[in-house]
């Protein structure tokens, strides 16, 4: 298998039972991601980006189909392993930034080093050095409600980075942001990307999406659209010249 | 380790975020295990009292009454006792008679309730009157601390003499020696010939509120025609010739009683032994009684911690979900949730055992009886409540843990 690849799904299939009917949310998706890819997903609701982001973050496993993330084999992993996968390949960043309400930003940063087995002064340190990198470091010991909401959004980016994951994977990151904030937010993932980071965003926005450097287009759990997204290597270009 | 120190501070943190549910929680425990604990030290406090008592009395001694002294049902032997003749002061002074060359003899009887005045002093309603003969130091544990017993002589002639306890002389001889004084007991008058030496309390009764008259005067001027029932006290000579000595007792009780061969003794025979015995029955049952009660309180207090850890479940599905999507395995969430219960019961252990054995020791210091930390009842308490976490945290832990990621981060 081709080394920089490191998301491969082949002929994904996820079915639903809803009752009596079947819901097809992934009709037979075969998708490659390389190394420090910037991706994004896009699709109206139903399309099934949801589900496809759930089955790449390792949180549900398909009906069908083969999925090898960083080269290990994850559909047939049981429950503990595919926690144990998503501890160390993936970091999560929502669009409810999904952060523990009573805990610190460092507590709630520490959180996947935890489950991870990292020992505690190691974790602090990482931690920190963690919330530095999204610009946190005078906010380290509040409390998520005490933070706007772009600073959560920092807190839960650095929470996905804390344990330098494989992928990092945001579902719809500046969904409750206001504009302003939600291109800090995007800025923040062109420098990750710029560091090395493979990112894949899921969302619903054309102007977000427009940061990512390839777009796929979901519709009816097919991928309708794969393409470079020529827009964005225009803005560079305009910027080198 | 490391993981376990994690799960343990975890439980910990969310045991403080939710003070108020865990403190309830805490409390429902504490009163189950509080009532093991509390039965378990009274009831080993009083068994450990009584035989102490018991054994005082020694062991050659023996009682002989109209009915057994610990009744428990009643029903159609209870009024059998109920028809039995009195053992009256005729029987027990042919009784004595008979007896004379074997063993030491002696009747007691007695009430409480007596008002002692002497000059213008005055005891409370409270005082305990007891008749007997002159043999009566011979066979009990009590003493004489100064003056004299009763002697053949104040029996014979029905001399209205008194021996009194330390109780009476503190309320009515303030400041006198009391001996040669003159007491009236509900206004009849009696002269003190010796003080008895003082014993403390039993079960919470003193036992020094207490004056000893001849037996007559007692039943001629105290007794109703319905109490004239007397307690044989006998005391054999050594332990070896006990059991002859009960059976020349028998013998002669049936004689006095006009017994006829086929019938039953109508009279009990008591020692030191069967009395303990009877009392550590009584006893059993009180103690049977507390566990009971405690394990239903701790029935209820575990049905109502897992209904406590489900909602506490449900409300942090979010929670969990978050937990899970960074990583925790199933086995994380299962032991976190097992063991958060734990430490919640544990800790209500803790405080059931401190408040149990601060009810009991309170509880000894109003009745006079020291209370004695039971190590057996603590340690029950302790294995209980943390058996209690576990059975009662398991089906909750297991509803988080299978919470499908996905579900519990989209939960509202």
């Amino acid at each position: 298998m081709d080394e920089s690849l490191i998301i491969k799904l082949d002929n994904i299939i996820k079915r639903y039972e809803m009752g009596e009917n079947q819901v097809l949310a992934l009709d037979d998706i075969s998708l490659e991601i390389k190394k420090n890819e910037y991706v994004a997903i896009m699709g109206p609701s139903g399309s099934g980006k949801t589900t496809l982001m759930s089955i790449i973050g390792c949180l549900d496993t398909p009906s069908s189909g083969t999925y090898y993330l960083d080269g290990e084999n994850v559909e047939v992993m049981d429950d503990n392993e595919l926690a144990d996968v998503r501890n160390r390949k993936i970091g999560f960043v929502f669009q409810t930034f999904n952060l523990l309400p009573r805990e610190n930003c460092i507590k709630n940063v520490e959180l996947p080093l935890i489950y991870a087995g990292v020992k505690a002064d190691q974790r602090e340190e990482l931690a920190i050095q963690a919330l530095k990198n999204v610009g946190l470091e005078d906010r380290m010991f509040h409390k998520p409600p005490e933070l706007s909401g772009g600073q959560r959004q920092r807190v839960a980016v650095a929470r996905a980075l804390v344990n330098n994951p494989s992928i990092i994977l945001a579902d719809e990151p500046t969904g409750n942001l206001d504009t302003k904030t939600g291109d800090e937010i995007m800025k923040l993932f062109h420098k990750l990307w710029q560091s090395g980071h493979t990112i894949i965003l899921v969302t619903h926005e054309e102007d977000i999406a427009l940061n990512a450097k390839r777009i796929i287009r979901l519709r009816d759990g097919k991928i309708i659209d794969d393409y470079v997204n020529t827009h964005q290597i225009l803005i560079e270009d305009q910027k080198n010249i | 380790m490391e993981k376990l120190l994690d799960t343990i501070r975890q439980a910990f943190d969310s045991i403080r975020t939710q003070k108020l549910r865990a403190f309830l929680t805490i409390l429902s425990i504490v009163i189950g295990v509080f009532a093991i604990m509390f039965a378990g030290s009274l009831v080993s406090s009083i068994n450990s009292t009584i035989n102490q008592q018991l054994s005082a009395l020694g062991e050659n001694t023996f009682y002989i009454t109209r009915m057994p002294s610990i009744n428990i049902g009643g029903g159609h032997q209870g009024r059998l006792y109920w028809m039995r003749p009195h053992l009256d002061i005729r029987q027990f002074q042919k009784f004595a008679t008979r007896m004379q060359d074997v063993a030491i003899v002696t009747a007691i009887t007695g009430s409480s309730g007596f008002v002692v005045k002497a000059g213008n002093l005055s005891t409370d309603p409270d005082v305990s009157l007891v008749g007997t003969d002159d043999k009566y130091f011979l066979t009990s544990n009590q003493e004489i601390l100064e003056g004299r017993a009763l002697t053949p002589t104040d029996i014979q002639y029905n001399r209205k003499v008194a021996i009194i306890g330390n109780d009476i002389i503190v309320k009515i001889f303030p400041r006198e020696n009391p001996i040669g004084k003159e007491i009236r007991i509900n206004n009849r008058p009696f002269t003190v010939i010796g003080i008895l030496k003082p014993q403390g309390a039993l079960m919470g009764q003193s036992q020094d509120n207490q004056i000893i008259i001849p037996v007559n005067l007692f039943l001629i001027n105290f007794a109703s025609r319905w109490e004239q029932d007397l307690t044989f006290v006998v005391r054999s000579p050594d332990k070896i010739s006990l059991s002859s000595t009960i059976d020349e007792a028998v013998g002669n009780l049936r004689i006095i009683r006009n017994l006829k061969p086929y019938e039953l003794n109508n009279f009990e025979l008591e020692t030191n032994e069967s009395l303990s015995e009877q009392f550590a029955s009584l006893t059993g049952y009180l103690s049977y009684f507390g566990v009971f009660s405690g394990v239903i309180a701790l029935l209820s207090a575990g049905i109502g911690i897992t209904n406590i850890m489900y909602i506490s479940v449900k409300e942090r599905t979010r929670e969990i979900g978050i937990r899970k999507a960074v990583g925790a395995t199933k086995r994380w969430i299962v032991f976190h949730f097992i063991f958060e219960t734990v430490v919640i019961t544990t800790l209500g252990g803790i405080f059931g055992i401190i408040v149990g054995f601060g009810f009991s020791a309170a509880f000894g210091l109003i009745l006079g009886t020291k209370i004695t930390l039971s190590v057996q009842w603590t340690l029950i308490s302790l294995i209980v409540s943390i058996a209690l976490g576990l059975i009662s945290g398991v089906f909750p832990a297991w509803r988080a843990a299978s919470l499908n990621p996905v579900d519990a981060l989209r939960y509202e």
